[in-house]
């Protein structure tokens, strides 16, 4: 079979460059850290922002396309045959490479700021900068095991950062459990290689999926379910999202741009690279999609009953990616790319923001102990409301055109029921999301904490922030609206138009247009708007709010407080039996039963020993007596012997 | 003229079991000692009188070896009787059971 | 005088002459020692596979003092070499003079049983090993038990090693084979063999459930010395495997395989299990090493080409970090007087280098992307579920996620957490100790992005073998 490569194959020096910055950066804060001090932030982000420049200046090699194959292809070294190495900018890892670079930038810069003071502050620039790097290895990538060096590498920079505070015990039990937890989807990224390996004797990209028509469905089935367990554990799907809640130990940076912008939606980016697989399995793209509305519906439910402003942002990050999961798993690819897109804006913004509130008030995180900031720091206020408007899906900001193509999708591309849990997840989300608006910024401050607000180097994070707000606002209108005939559509024609024409050809066209269900999802929104209003910003539940919101908190339903029990579940299913296991093992068999049955060999060879000694009686007559008998046997035996022959 | 090979044949065997009842019955280690030289003796007259009869040297060869064995034997044999009769004023082998396992 | 005779002869005539050192002068023993085990990493590098051959017996069989490095073994002489010049330049024990003296002599032991071209002086050399090991149980271990156990264990793997080579050699007519190309072991005695090899190797490496010698004995030995031992000599038995089972007697090995998969199997999950509630911080290591080595094991039971690939390389992963990880545990020792994991914790925020060495050591043993861990892991479990082993690939990857809990509970439990004021404070790694394990954690990374020098090797034979009938 002819070696095949997705991409141009050339020298790109430039794309190199983009991609080995941020590890230069990761290097030189990690090494010169407690040198360089504060210059630390500033060359980490300096170098972050390089390679967004570069990712710009790329763009042309990125979209070029010659022979059937878009993009730009760098070879980088082999380990052996099948086992070739090289990046891959086309535009699907372009646009993550953006989202990346230039995101990750601004919260880069936004932390100079929110770790002004930290006696680890460098660290934290070599942790981050190190996490870019990762990112990038993950999406240029240009075959299997490379990508998996990325999955890693981004595991184990989230695994830093969560646990970056490493004296909080809690910081250190939720970051040990992200990267056990990132380990089970590596660990299944991997069982996707062995049987790829198996069957295509390559690990690259383009050999994989020109043979995806030639493996039989089981194969395929195999190599997506594998693949989709990584996509779930890094993407916090059910069931392996609980690591992404108590990620939120990490500083709030952290969560922005890992745990919102671009790690978790690694999970949406390998489903859309293998979107050749996928679209082989129809049985693959059923269970994916199912989860991916599943873990929608469950993360909406639990960010209803949170009370700490950063695990409401983190439940509505795992319902957000279910939407993701949902448009790239059931064939939707530009619509769940597109949910992505807008999501890192708007989800980054939110983190900041929250970042904003939680810098001012110490470190506090609970939104029972806060109230009435809008009037104390309204620029967080504005902030907050666009990013909550734009997550609700409320018409004309960015959120409402991906989160409509999503759920249009799900129904376009026949399963209605899919489509019908995007709807009610939308109006949960309008819901949960006012209410952390409301409850934080409405009635009166009720917490105790000082509020610090502006002071010297405020700018430092509030610049990017308000950079933030223009896409989350409108770059959903300005690059997704118009449909098939959208920028968005032009971008991605040449990766996904062919398998949507023969989609579109297969299902027959929805009974429903796509205005009708726009309005039914804004209908539905503001339902859960109006809800959250009647519950948190009327003027008697304004006044009243203390009361209110502890009778909350005191009534809510056993199995929301525990999370489904999800928790508890892996815990009795998996970790305690392991320990069981292993004290078992170690205090009893080992001791017990190996050296037990060993013992009784040297019983044996003991007793044995006791006999022979008895014959060694050290008396010389009783030697010389033994040797005459045995002598007379000797003789005796030949004796008869010689005399019966 | 010559003496029947049978004739040696009993003497050996006669020496030989004087011998070996030397060594079982007497514990005195010197009786001993010269016991097992008997049976030394014994088995040197068998070697050369075959070694006549059938004209083969080895015979005689193997007799010088057994005499230096015999030697070396009684030497080390006599050191340790002497050895264990020195602290004692004393020797009988029942006594002596320091090998014991 | 041939390189490869100095490689071996160097250490244990260096080993000799230490002893001739005044006794006190710490210093001068380590930078000689070190010096020493540097000059013979150089001659084996500058050796290559040149070999030197000396007749020595030619009844009942023929055998001869052959020296020099198989494709294989050059690689595993090179990270002996290295090891020992690091555990060295780390080692910080009572009666020093004497302990390197030590280090030495099992240098040039295991050189010879690395260098043997010749079964029987394989087998000799075999012995000779233990014996530096069972003196340093003997005079700085806790439990004179622990001595004996080690010897007993591995003396009798290497009397049914001696008897096999015996045995080897009156069938064959020779015992001058390793490494030729071409000598292949058939018949009814093969089997037999092939067994007395195997219980060796077996014991050795160790696996399941013959491994009770091993955690006291790591646990036992002051910590460079583990470092060699848990790095390097237990890969003796996994070269035996390499450089005479699968090359001389591969039909014997792959009719044989079931149970050999069996016991590597066990091997990986029940380490991996009982490393995750020990509480003693150099025995988690040690289970750690039963379950990874069973991964190696595995891979030879199988015999697919990529697997022993994979092997080679994760032989060498394993050599370096167990052998960080052993220095590392070792300084913590010293500096805080105790290995119980409950009672360390909050390192990191005082001793940041330390810590950094034993994270990057602990990523690499629990198989992080990008490190040589992860390279060997990856094309031994490929060759497994190429040859149609599912089930075997699938239990791996269960003992790869148990792998990062026990690493990630032996390193956040040393370095992460609340500070602790009940332990004594020391000062973070100095630059000798530094030094001891940076070319380890630099060879892990290089191999890890670029492991091509350990592939494609020339001396890897193999069998096709199908799936179990």
């Amino acid at each position: 079979m002819t070696h095949q490569v997705l991409g141009v194959v050339g020298s790109y020096p430039l794309l190199v460059a983009l991609w080995l910055l941020p590890l230069a950066g990761a290097v030189i804060c990690w090494a010169l850290g407690p040198q360089l001090r504060t210059l630390a932030g500033w060359l980490a982000s300096g170098l972050v922002g390089a390679s967004f420049i570069l990712a710009v200046l790329c763009w042309h090699d990125g979209t070029q396309s010659a022979a059937g194959t878009v993009g730009a292809n760098q070879p980088l070294f082999s380990w052996m045959t099948g086992f070739d190495f090289g990046l891959l900018l086309d535009p699907l890892s372009l646009l993550w490479t953006f989202i990346i670079t230039g995101v990750g930038f601004l919260i880069v810069f936004y932390s100079i700021g929110y770790m002004r003071g930290d006696p680890a502050f460098a660290r934290f620039f070599a942790y981050m900068s190190f996490f870019v790097f990762a990112m990038l290895t993950l999406v240029l990538s240009d075959n299997f095991v490379g990508l998996l060096v990325g999955w890693g590498l981004v595991g184990l920079a989230s695994y830093f950062l969560i646990g970056f505070w490493f004296d909080r015990p809690a910081a250190v039990a939720a970051a040990r459990k992200a990267f056990v937890i990132n380990v089970v989807g590596d660990v299944g990224v991997m069982f996707a290689i062995f049987v790829i390996i198996a069957n295509v004797h390559s690990s690259g990209f383009g050999d994989t999926f020109a043979a995806a028509g030639t493996l039989g469905p089981g194969v395929i089935l195999t190599i997506c379910i594998a693949l989709f367990i990584g996509a779930a554990a890094k993407s916090a799907q059910v069931p392996l999202h609980t690591w992404l809640p108590d990620a939120m130990e990490g500083p709030t940076p952290v969560s922005a741009l890992i745990h919102a912008a671009t790690m978790v939606t690694a999970g949406v980016y390998l489903i859309a690279r293998c979107a050749p697989l996928w679209n082989a399995s129809h049985e693959a793209q059923l269970v994916v999609g199912t989860i991916g509305g599943l873990t929608a519906l469950l993360g909406a439910i639990l960010g209803t009953a949170q009370w700490d402003i950063k695990r409401i942002l983190a439940y509505s990050t795992m319902s957000q990616i279910g939407y993701m999961i949902m448009g790239v798993g059931t064939g939707a690819y530009e619509a769940g790319i597109a949910q992505f897109f807008t999501h890192a804006f708007f989800k980054a913004q939110l983190f900041l923001g929250a970042g904003l509130v939680i810098h001012a008030l110490s470190d506090e995180q609970d939104i029972r102990r806060m109230g009435g900031l809008w009037k104390k720091m309204p620029f967080a206020f504005w902030v907050m409301l666009t990013g909550v408007l734009s997550i609700s899906g409320v018409p004309g900001f960015s959120g409402f055109f991906s989160k409509d193509e999503v759920i249009y999708g799900a129904l376009q591309h026949g399963h209605p029921w899919l489509d019908g849990i995007g709807i009610v997840t939308a109006g949960i989300t309008a819901y949960y999301m006012f209410r952390l608006l409301f409850v934080t910024f409405l009635g009166e401050y009720r917490g105790e904490a000082p509020v610090h607000v502006g002071g010297p180097g405020a700018w430092i994070m509030n610049v990017p922030v308000a950079i933030l707000v223009v896409p989350s606002v409108a770059i959903g209108g300005a690059l997704l609206f118009g449909g098939d005939a959208s920028p968005w559509a032009h971008f991605f024609a040449p990766l996904f138009a062919a398998q949507a024409h023969l989609a579109a050809a297969q299902t027959p066209a929805p009974a429903i247009s796509e205005n009708f269900t726009s309005v039914i999802v804004v209908i539905v929104v503001a339902i859960g708007f109006i809800i959250a209003w009647q519950r948190y910003a009327t003027a008697a539940a304004r006044r009243d709010a203390v009361q209110r919101l502890r009778r909350e908190a005191e009534t809510m339903p056993a199995v929301l407080t525990n999370l489904f029990y999800f928790d508890a579940a892996i815990d009795a299913i998996f970790v305690r039996p392991a320990q069981a296991w292993g004290l078992f093992f170690g205090r009893v068999f080992d001791p017990r039963v190996i050296d037990g049955a060993v013992g009784e060999i040297v019983l044996i060879a003991r007793g044995l020993g006791t006999l022979v000694r008895s014959f060694q009686t050290g008396l010389l007559r009783a030697y010389a007596l033994i040797l005459v008998f045995g002598a007379a046997c000797f003789i005796a035996y030949y004796a008869v012997a010689g005399a019966a022959h | 003229m010559s003496v029947p090979i049978g004739d040696y044949v009993t003497l050996a065997s006669v020496m030989f079991f004087i011998g070996v009842i030397g060594v079982i019955v007497r514990r005195n280690p010197l009786i001993m000692l010269m016991s097992v030289e008997l049976m030394f003796n014994a088995a040197n007259l068998l070697l050369i009188a075959y070694a006549r009869l059938w004209l083969q040297n080895v015979g005689h060869i193997f007799a010088f070896i057994v005499i230096t064995v015999a030697a070396a034997e009684a030497a080390i044999g006599l050191a340790i009787v002497v050895t264990t009769f020195r602290p004692e004023k004393y020797v009988d082998v029942d006594d002596i059971a320091a090998l014991h396992g | 005088m041939p390189l490869v005779l100095v490689s071996i002869l160097l250490p244990l005539v260096a080993a000799a002459l230490l002893l001739f050192l005044p006794r006190g002068d710490r210093a001068l023993s380590r930078l000689l020692g070190t010096a020493v085990a540097a000059i013979t990493f150089a001659t084996v590098l500058a050796g290559g596979t040149a070999d030197w051959s000396l007749h020595w017996l030619s009844r009942p069989f023929v055998s001869a003092f052959h020296f020099g490095a198989t494709p294989i073994s050059f690689w595993i002489a090179l990270l002996l070499t290295l090891c020992t010049a690091c555990a060295i330049a780390a080692a910080r024990v009572e009666r020093l003079r004497d302990f390197v003296a030590l280090l030495l002599a099992l240098e040039g032991t295991m050189l010879g049983l690395f260098l043997s071209r010749d079964l029987l002086v394989f087998a000799l050399f075999w012995d000779l090993m233990l014996v530096p090991v069972f003196f340093a149980l003997v005079g700085w271990g806790e439990h004179p038990a622990t001595a004996w156990r080690y010897f007993i264990y591995n003396f009798a793997g290497g009397l049914t090693l001696l008897l096999a080579t015996a045995a080897f050699g009156v069938i064959y007519g020779t015992t001058d084979v390793i490494g030729l190309p071409g000598v292949a072991l058939a018949g009814g005695w093969a089997p037999w063999i092939f067994a007395g090899f195997a219980f060796a190797f077996l014991v050795k490496t160790p696996v399941w459930p013959l491994h009770t010698w091993m955690p006291p004995t790591y646990a036992d030995l002051p910590s460079p010395m583990t470092s060699v031992v848990a790095g390097v000599q237990s890969k003796a038995g996994l070269y035996g495997f390499l450089a005479i089972a699968t090359a001389m007697m591969p039909g014997v090995l792959y009719r044989h395989a079931a149970p050999l998969i069996v016991l590597a199997l066990i091997s990986l999950v029940y380490g991996a299990l009982v490393a995750l509630v020990q509480n003693d911080v150099k025995r988690i290591v040690a289970y750690s090493s039963l379950s990874h080595l069973g991964l190696i094991v595995l891979a030879i039971a199988i015999g697919n080409r990529l697997a022993l690939e994979g092997a080679l390389v994760y032989i060498i992963a394993h050599g370096l970090f167990s052998a960080v990880l052993f220095l590392v545990l070792g300084y913590v020792e010293e500096r805080e007087e105790t290995r119980a994991l409950p009672r360390l914790g909050g390192l990191g925020w005082r001793n940041p280098r330390l810590s950094g060495a034993l994270c990057i050591a602990a990523l690499a043993a629990l198989g992080l992307p990008g490190l040589a861990g992860f390279a060997g892991e990856l094309l031994i479990l490929i060759g497994v579920y190429q040859n149609g082993y599912v089930w075997p690939a699938i239990v791996a990857l269960v003992a790869i996620v148990l792998a990062s809990a026990y690493m990630l509970r032996l390193y956040q439990g040393i370095m992460n957490g609340p500070q602790r004021t009940d332990l004594p404070v020391r000062a973070d790694l100095t630059w000798i100790e530094g030094l001891a394990v940076a070319p380890l954690l630099a060879a892990l990374v290089l191999l890890g992005v670029y492991p091509k020098p350990l592939l494609d090797n020339a001396a890897i034979t193999t069998v096709q073998s199908g799936p179990l009938p």
